[in-house]
């Protein structure tokens, strides 16, 4: 597969001061959904800005398309659709007029671009505000001003920073519905704070933190890279006995009860773990209670975040000492 | 809601993988035409037209049976340079430090070249200031020659206009290339102000009147009369060359800097 976006020794420093991305590698290949995950202040927003070539590398290259990102590759931004993280545009402008403002940036003809910006206008549900000020909107509509404006060029890669930011339940879950569909036919880059976005919409996923990449790989990647063999069941019966049960079986190294119905098992590493739920099942089953639910609570990508991102912390105090 | 169905987009690319049927007008336009639309859709400019026209009626009216043309026209012309420079700090020395936010997400994100936005607010904002200007010095003059004095000269009467203008021109330079060197808008228009009222009181103590918007005016009344000096021309130069300098560096460091 080809690769849209190339990283390598990318290295910015504000001011010699801030050292924001620090040696970060890693690449996009076409046609998949990318989750740039990093906790506040990681060093998403400014990597993305190197890959626009709104700000230049103190080292290393970006290399979009197999060409160098610079500030004035614009017949590279050209492919590129991007959403910023809480967009900000010019207050007095309508949709209508902003979307026709951008697709002149683009040089998109007349006709082409009033049939774009009316059909990207009803796609993000603003038909109805397309003669408002946007000065008056609200986080959400500028989002969703904010993603018709990213689509204007109709572009082959969409870079989305922190898309559901400021969203809410039902405009997350739009928006995620609108980036899932886009990704079938283009190569997206979602950077986002929000675990179970990315879980849900990335076939990929990198995690960086404090400007360095600490991993890299698919979301199964991930979630495996921390799996710990623990399992919650909730139940309906009697939870004491169950718990009193577990305290002899060979196959569980601990456990933990959760509430009045929810216990989380951990079993031994050495059993597959179809093996031990069936296990588990087995035993609330004899004891005659009544299984409500079983989560893999390791399968978590929060669960497989935090985890790396304990492990680079312990790292660095050793590399330090 | 969104919904995505009923924009079925697809990617029209050729075989070099560049996208095609990209006309219009470009970026440059567009950031000019959008520019000018908000400033002349600004409650401060239709102030400004309005306070400024009625200033030179109320000039013209009063000075019927007293005043040479030229007195009046140089006096009218002054109002640019000493009272109305304000508004034209205030509007160059902002235009790009106030976007600082919405100019990444809303511009410089697409496919717009550095040189295509700065130069898009260079010309935006010179042809703003020069099309109020002319509007109220048609006002002005229009006037001015019912007073039938005959102290003027056509050609003067112009160079006069122009040398105004070409003062205005530097000042609106200055304060885009401001308004792109400071992040701080309320310190690129302070600065600039002091700059100004510095080389229009001070520049010709210390032998820079060449340089100083008013020793231009002092120039005005004989220029209108037809009368030109080698003054004159290094007025044009100092001016030309302030401007043309100031909009090589600020483009410059512009291009340079992380936006």
């Amino acid at each position: 597969m080809d690769r849209v976006i190339e990283v390598e020794n990318l290295t910015k420093i504000f001011g010699e001061k801030l050292i924001a991305v620090n040696n970060l590698n890693f690449s996009v290949e076409r046609g998949t959904t990318y989750g740039f995950l990093g906790p506040n202040g990681a060093g998403k927003t400014t990597t993305i800005r190197l890959l626009l070539g709104l700000i230049r590398p103190s080292a290393g290259e970006v290399r979009v398309f197999g060409e160098q990102m610079t500030p004035s590759a614009s017949g590279l931004r050209r492919r590129i659709g991007y959403l910023p993280t809480n967009p900000r545009f010019p207050p007095k402008m309508t949709p209508i007029t902003y979307l026709d403002f951008v697709g002149r940036l683009f040089r998109l003809g007349g006709e082409e671009r009033k049939n774009r910006l009316s059909a990207l206008i009803r796609a993000v549900g603003l038909l109805g505000d397309s003669a408002r000020e946007i000065g008056s909107f609200s986080t959400g509509m500028l989002t969703r001003l904010g993603l018709a404006a990213a689509l204007m060029n109709d572009p082959e890669l969409l870079i989305l920073d922190e898309p559901t930011s400021g969203l809410d339940p039902s405009g997350r879950k739009s928006t995620l519905d609108l980036i899932a569909e886009l990704g079938k036919e283009k190569t997206i880059l979602v950077s986002s704070h929000i675990l179970g976005d990315i879980d849900r919409i990335c076939s990929s996923v990198g995690v960086i933190s404090q400007g360095k990449s600490i991993f890299s790989g698919t979301i199964k990647e991930i979630k495996k890279s921390v799996s710990s063999h623990v399992v919650r069941l909730e139940l309906e019966g009697d939870v004491e006995k169950f718990c009193g049960a577990l305290k002899g079986a060979k196959w569980v190294v601990g456990f933990e009860r959760w509430g009045d119905f929810a216990v989380d098992v951990e079993f031994d590493r050495g059993m597959p773990m179809a093996d031990a739920v069936r296990a588990a099942a087995d035993l609330v089953s004899s004891l005659g209670l009544d299984l409500i639910s079983v989560t893999s609570s390791s399968s978590s990508i929060e669960d497989a975040f935090m985890g790396l991102l304990r492990d680079e912390e312990s790292r660095g105090f050793l590399r330090a000492t | 809601m969104l919904s995505w169905g009923c924009f079925g987009m697809k990617n029209r690319v050729d075989s070099s993988g560049q996208p095609d049927r990209r006309v219009g007008l470009g970026p440059f336009w567009a950031i000019v035409q959008a520019d000018l639309r908000s400033l002349f859709r600004n409650r401060i400019t239709y102030g400004w037209l309005l306070v400024a026209i009625f200033i030179q009626v109320v000039r013209t009216l009063g000075s019927q049976t007293t005043t040479d043309l030229s007195a009046v026209v140089s006096s009218g012309l002054g109002d640019f340079i000493y009272i109305w420079a304000l508004v034209i700090i205030g509007l160059a020395a902002s235009s790009v430090s106030s976007e600082a936010g919405e100019l990444a997400d809303s511009v410089m994100s697409k496919s717009v070249t550095r040189v295509d936005y700065v130069l898009a607010k260079f010309a935006s904002r010179i042809t703003y200031t020069l099309v109020v200007f002319s509007i109220v010095t048609a006002v002005l003059v229009g006037m001015g020659l019912k007073l039938e004095a005959g102290d003027y000269n056509g050609l003067g009467l112009a160079s006069a206009i122009l040398l105004v203008a070409l003062a205005l021109v530097m000042l609106t330079t200055l304060g885009v290339g401001f308004s792109i060197a400071m992040p701080n808008t309320v310190m690129a228009i302070v600065t600039l102000l002091v700059l100004w009222y510095s080389m229009t009181a001070l520049f010709p103590a210390i032998g820079l009147g060449f340089l100083s918007p008013g020793s231009l005016l002092g120039m005005l009344p004989n220029v209108i009369k037809g009368t030109w000096s080698q003054e004159g021309w290094e007025t044009v130069g100092g001016f030309a060359t302030v401007s043309i300098v100031s909009a090589v560096l600020s483009s410059a460091y512009f291009y340079l800097k992380d936006i």
